[in-house]
């Protein structure tokens, strides 16, 4: 069973196949240009099925955000490990209507936890488009820092924030 | 590559055949898929694909189980424990209806290991799922699918024209009603 988070506001939850489609507009939308969009809906089911699989073969992967007094879907955040990652990266995404309300950042801050607690990583980053002002923005007030020295992931080209480890955490 | 330490599950049933034993596709799978994406002879299905598409294959395959509740599964070999492929029930956004699908690794040809596993899945799906119908998705120029499809017997219904993928063949196979 892929495990549920709760913070002040959101539930993280399992993705379900009713995500699929606030999903599918997300990344049919010109605001998925920093996560490889806008992508067709095949794209975008194939991409949503992997960030769920992945939870069977690495014990982590996406979550589901939901804001708990509506229950509306209003993202995703996980914890991404493809075979070409030289380490696990933490990332997010927030629907158009639910922006500017830190909702992305509380849901990071509960995987971060979860990851350093419950999952034992000893080290996250963010692969971070170098144009995407808004996730650089949100990787500082997360406290990651930016590290030139870090390998990137084989064929992609970005910016990689490294988050405070476990024991900055405490 | 080796799996987390935090098991995490999906449902997969366990079948079996006379020479294959069916589970859930795994971590340790990743470098034979992408030995066969690697190579000629997935141009057939799509390939050569580089690693990190192979293991959004793999991932996304996984994926489609919890989405689902069906899906491919990994399948190995009885005797000598050997993976050989992935067989099973497929229906992604952009299929026109759930399908029956097949590849096999290079020492897995030529032993009908894949009429095996796909029989057992179409039974799966009419009894276990209640599928009333079900069909294959081939590209064209498979001609090795296309001859195994007739041998599930499947016959040619029309061609679908896929988003991304372009033209594919829709062979039809035999409903649960002709399985008996």
């Amino acid at each position: 069973m892929i495990p549920t988070l709760e913070t002040a506001r959101l539930t993280l939850r399992p993705p379900r196949l009713e995500d699929f489609e606030p999903y599918a507009a997300f990344f049919a939308s010109d605001r998925s240009i920093y996560q490889d969009g806008p992508l067709d809906r095949a794209r975008a089911w194939k991409e949503f099925a992997t960030v769920v699989g992945q939870w069977a073969l690495r014990g982590y992967g996406a979550w589901s955000v939901e804001e708990r007094t509506t229950g509306a879907y209003v993202g995703e955040a996980g914890i991404f490990h493809a075979a070409h990652y030289p380490e696990p990266e933490i990332g997010w995404m927030v629907l158009a209507d639910a922006e500017g309300k830190g909702i992305a950042h509380e849901a990071v801050i509960a995987v971060r936890a979860f990851a350093y607690g419950r999952l034992g990583l000893k080290t996250l980053v963010s692969y971070i488009d170098a144009d995407n002002a808004r996730s650089i923005r949100l990787a500082e007030r997360l406290g990651a820092t930016r590290d030139d020295d870090a390998p990137l992931p084989e064929n992609e080209r970005c910016l990689v924030y490294r988050h405070p480890g476990p024991e900055a955490m405490q | 590559m080796t799996s987390g330490t935090h098991i995490i599950t999906v449902d997969v049933p366990r079948l079996e055949t006379a020479r294959l034993r069916f589970r859930p596709p795994s971590l340790d799978d990743f470098e034979a898929e992408a030995e066969f994406y690697a190579s000629k002879r997935s141009a057939v299905i799509g390939g050569p694909l580089r690693r990190e598409e192979v293991w959004r294959k793999l991932a996304a395959g996984v994926g489609h189980w919890f989405l689902r509740g069906y899906g491919r599964w990994a399948i190995d070999d009885k005797e000598t424990g050997a993976y050989c492929g992935q067989v099973g029930l497929w229906f992604p956004e952009g299929w026109p209806e759930p399908e029956i699908g097949w590849h096999l690794m290079d020492h897995a040809e030529g032993r009908g290991l894949a009429l095996e596993a796909a029989v057992a899945a179409r039974s799966y799906a009419y009894a276990s799922l209640g599928w009333s119908t079900a069909i294959s998705l081939i590209p064209p120029g498979n001609a090795r699918s296309i001859a195994l499809a007739k041998r599930l017997g499947a016959w040619f219904e029309t061609i679908y024209v896929h988003p991304s993928y372009g033209d594919m063949e829709v062979h039809r196979h035999p409903g649960p009603g002709m399985m008996q």
